[in-house]
């Protein structure tokens, strides 16, 4: 193409010959204002090339020590640390899915019908929500004491804020034609809300409930690194004395530990939400077939 | 020159192409018919070598097309320009970009990935577009097109890659009559500068119209090869109900009301 | 019913009925309840759980609340907050640092899984090695707790932001790819074919078929990945990886009482402040044009 036809054309569509001077001015300026507040940052956090060199050095001495991992005669005692993590996330997520099912209809905009109210319980399942696991645990090591109960307490609160929201937006999208069916017959709110909206949420708060229970296992790891049981408090001490071999088992233990429960609760949610197909399936115990059966043998 | 020899493709149940052997010729204008299924797409999707062959061999003017690897098969593929059923353009990028990727392959990848395009190259793609009257949608996003603007988008991506061959897939089947006929038109003009055009096409009212040539194929296999006028009765019927009596209704239909019109089942593919 | 009904009564029919599901469901019932009360026996042991500390420790609360919470008089209200908020600005000060450590762990985290994302992809790895040792790199960098690489990162960097920076990184890093790879294998194959059949090598494929697909997508998930780690840039202090969670676990150390709530109420403020930005920013700028995934 000749130098001139390039030209009939740039003049003709001048956009598609790339942006406008003004438009790269623009994005060169934004990028330079990125680059920029990231190199502040680095300033402002401390990094030096020094500490990097330094630490990547220490970096590779830890890796070093770490292999061959090795339990250093406390296995036993890591397992049974383990068994305390895997007991805090099973008992702290019981107990708030318990309480926030009746909290849930509180933070629900539907059930809960005072303005007030309904404010006064979202505001406050907000703050609860916004203090970390871990610093619940921080509050229950100085209240309870030492030991997985303190973690336990930990995971129950920020459950209860977390799951109780999360129940309440399940209830709020709730079909309300159910609830109005159950209404017209003439029920008192309680059962209106029994007969009419649990049926339809309990699904949801059960595979949340599910949900939870893995995420606060990974929770329960580290609980113990501020005092609160489980298997964190001895990989805070082993890091201090610089076992890395027993960190690394330990690490190790965890992974194991979290996927274990990340395959027994998608085995439960699999047969929970598989049971409602199976129950029409072949074989099966059919009442209709039951019934029809029997009462044309009664007939006859 | 293109030669097809014994080129044949197994899907794990079925032999979507059997043998087929051709010999294409510059500048011809193939319109390859046949039912849905009956391994039109697979044979265009080896040609540019976006499958493999199970078996056979693909020749262009001396080359073994079916050797090619890496940068020589970019290289093929650029040469070998396809436009699809479904368009295949990135409906989140402008017009604009969609055409230049056309010209990928001449240029260096990190000018690519940069998105650095010259001026020439724009001005290519502009041409390209003019002469399919879609130059004034150049910086639309591509998904915002209608069907038969993003078709014709897609022609203009094929033909900035000078390509000395252009494969077109179902071209027209997804689009309405009126975008259609453009679609075929335009293929007609891009036949006319000297580059070889090969149609998929579902219609025999189509391929008698606008091919030179006309290849028909039932079940893997070329039933049929010879200029449109040679296309009797008795060789459609082959190719459309394929020799078995039940077959009829799909072949009156073939005849009659699959001229330039909107596939009633855009998403069956041949392949 | 006092009165006994006839066997073949509609009524009767429909108890047999249900009793016939009863009883098939009654292993499985039982099953379930004895699993169950076993775990829950076993959990309330190894936990340690009493309902005596139980009410102590729901109360506790409370206690403990009343005992962090400032002494506030109405006629001396300001004085009062003063010297509540004594160290306000050394705290802003470390809010400020949590809000860049998390910044940067975001940014590099999100360009580490950018890059491994597309290796990492069933549809788009160039071969199965590489997106099986991609996608086992990325599980581990996620499983394993942010605290834990900070602890670690705290011993090699020494105390300070740095090593919460990259453990934030490491661990976002992990997180977004394995959510980047599924938005890649959502993504509409046609305008990659079309590429392909242009010639287009496998980086210009990436860029300019996949990439403009997904960027919506990873965008979203990595302001939300911004929040949650500004969270996690508010705890990881109290392992000394820097930020307003250092300061905090000082004031518990030495039982400043009125920091502790000082400082909380601060995390509490910012984490909210953060969470309603995050929501309108992602109103505004993905809104409608957010693809719905799967």
């Amino acid at each position: 193409m000749t130098p001139d036809a390039i030209a009939g054309y740039k003049a003709r569509y001048p956009a598609a010959f790339g942006p406008t001077r003004r438009q790269r001015a623009y994005r060169i300026a934004g990028a330079i204002a990125f680059v920029a507040f990231t190199i502040y940052a680095f300033i402002a956090l401390d990094f030096t090339w020094e500490r990097m060199w330094n630490g990547l050095d220490r970096l590779g001495f830890v890796f070093r020590f770490m292999f061959p991992p090795s339990s250093g005669g406390y296995f036993w005692e890591y397992v049974h640390a383990l068994g305390e993590t895997i007991a805090m996330a099973l008992l702290g997520t019981s107990c708030a899915s318990v309480v926030a099912l009746f909290v849930g209809f509180l933070a629900a905009r539907n059930v809960n019908t005072s303005m007030l109210g309904y404010f006064a319980v979202r505001r406050t399942l907000d703050v609860i929500r916004s203090i970390d696991t871990l610093i619940w645990g921080l509050i229950f090591v100085r209240v309870v004491g030492l030991g997985p109960f303190a973690g336990v307490l930990a995971i129950f609160v920020s459950d209860v804020g977390t799951l109780s929201k999360l129940y309440g937006e399940a209830i709020e999208a709730a079909d309300r034609r159910q609830q109005e069916g159950i209404r017209a017959t003439g029920a008192n709110r309680p059962e209106e809300l029994r007969y009419g909206i649990l049926p339809q949420v309990f699904p949801v708060f059960l595979s949340n409930s599910l949900y939870f229970l893995e995420s606060n296992t990974r929770s329960a790891t580290i609980l113990g690194v501020v005092g609160a049981g489980g298997i964190g408090f001895h990989l805070a001490d082993r890091i201090r004395l610089n076992a890395w071999d027993e960190v690394c088992l330990i690490i190790i233990l965890i992974l194991i530990a979290v996927s274990a429960i990340d395959w027994i609760s998608r085995a439960i949610r699999l047969s929970l939400i598989g049971e409602g197909r199976a129950g029409q399936a072949a074989g099966r115990f059919s009442s209709v077939d039951f019934i029809r059966g029997e009462m044309s043998r009664a007939r006859a | 020159m293109l030669t097809l020899e014994g080129l044949t493709k197994d899907f794990a149940m079925t032999r979507a192409v059997d043998s087929v052997s051709l010999t294409i010729a510059p500048g011809e204008l193939v319109g390859v018919i046949g039912r849905s299924g009956a391994g039109k797409s697979t044979l265009l999707r080896m040609i540019n070598r976006l499958i493999d062959p199970s078996s056979g061999k693909i020749d262009f003017v001396g080359e073994d097309v079916t050797a090619l690897k890496g940068k020589a098969l970019h290289a093929w593929r650029a040469r070998c320009a396809m436009i699809f059923q479904q368009f295949n353009l990135v409906p989140r990028l402008d017009v604009m970009t969609n055409v230049l990727s056309g010209r990928f392959h001449q240029r260096p990848t990190m000018r690519n990935l940069l998105g650095l395009f010259s001026e020439e190259d724009r001005a290519a793609a502009i041409r390209a577009l003019d002469r399919l009257d879609m130059a004034p949608f150049c910086l639309q996003r591509a998904g915002s097109l209608s069907g038969g603007q993003q078709q014709r988008v897609a022609i203009a991506r094929a033909m900035v890659q000078n390509p000395a061959m252009l494969l077109a897939d179902e071209p027209i089947a997804s689009l309405d009559p009126r975008n259609a006929k453009r679609v075929m038109d335009a293929l007609k003009t891009i036949h006319e500068d000297g580059v070889t055009v090969i149609c998929n096409l579902h219609t025999l009212d189509t391929a008698r119209a606008y091919c030179t040539r006309i290849v028909g194929m039932a079940q893997g296999r070329v039933v049929f090869d010879g200029p449109a006028a040679e296309l009797t009765a008795a060789a459609a019927r082959e190719i459309y109900a394929g020799g078995d009596e039940e077959d009829q209704a799909v072949f009156e239909e073939g005849l009659t009301s699959l001229s330039v019109t909107a596939d009633p089942e855009p998403a069956a593919k041949a392949s | 019913m006092t009165e006994a009904l006839p066997s073949n009564s509609t009524v009767a029919i429909v108890e047999r009925a249900r009793g016939e599901i009863r009883r098939q469901k009654r292993f499985q019932t039982i099953l379930f309840v004895v699993v169950a009360a076993a775990a829950y026996l076993a959990a309330g042991y190894i936990g340690e759980v009493s309902l005596g500390t139980l009410a102590e420790g729901f109360f506790g609360v409370f206690t403990y609340i009343y005992d962090t919470a400032p002494t506030l008089h109405w006629a001396t209200l300001g004085e009062d907050l003063a010297s509540w908020y004594w160290g306000i600005e050394r705290w802003l000060l470390e809010l400020w640092k949590t809000v860049l450590i998390a910044f940067l762990g975001t940014v590099f985290g999100a360009a580490g899984a950018f890059f491994l994302c597309f290796l990492a992809s069933a549809n788009l790895a160039p071969n199965r090695i590489v997106a099986f040792l991609c996608r086992r790199f990325l599980e581990l960098s996620r499983t394993v707790p942010e605290i834990v690489f900070a602890l670690i990162f705290v011993f090699a960097f020494q105390p300070g932001p740095p090593a919460g920076v990259i453990a934030i990184a490491i661990h976002s890093m992990g997180a977004l790819g394995k959510l980047f790879s599924e938005v890649n294998e959502n993504i509409d194959k046609g305008p990659l074919e079309g590429l392909r059949a242009t010639g287009s090598n496998w980086y210009e494929e990436i860029r300019f078929g996949v990439v403009p697909q997904v960027l919506p997508n990873f965008a979203s998930y990595t302001l939300l990945r911004f929040e949650i780690n500004i969270r996690a840039a508010a705890i990881i202090g109290i392992v000394g990886a820097g930020g307003i969670g250092q300061e905090l676990m000082i004031a518990i150390k030495q039982f400043h009482r009125e920091d502790q709530s000082a400082i909380v109420l601060m995390i509490i403020l910012c984490v909210i402040l953060i969470d309603e930005v995050g929501r309108r920013i992602r109103h505004r700028f993905i809104g409608d044009d957010m693809p719905s995934r799967g």
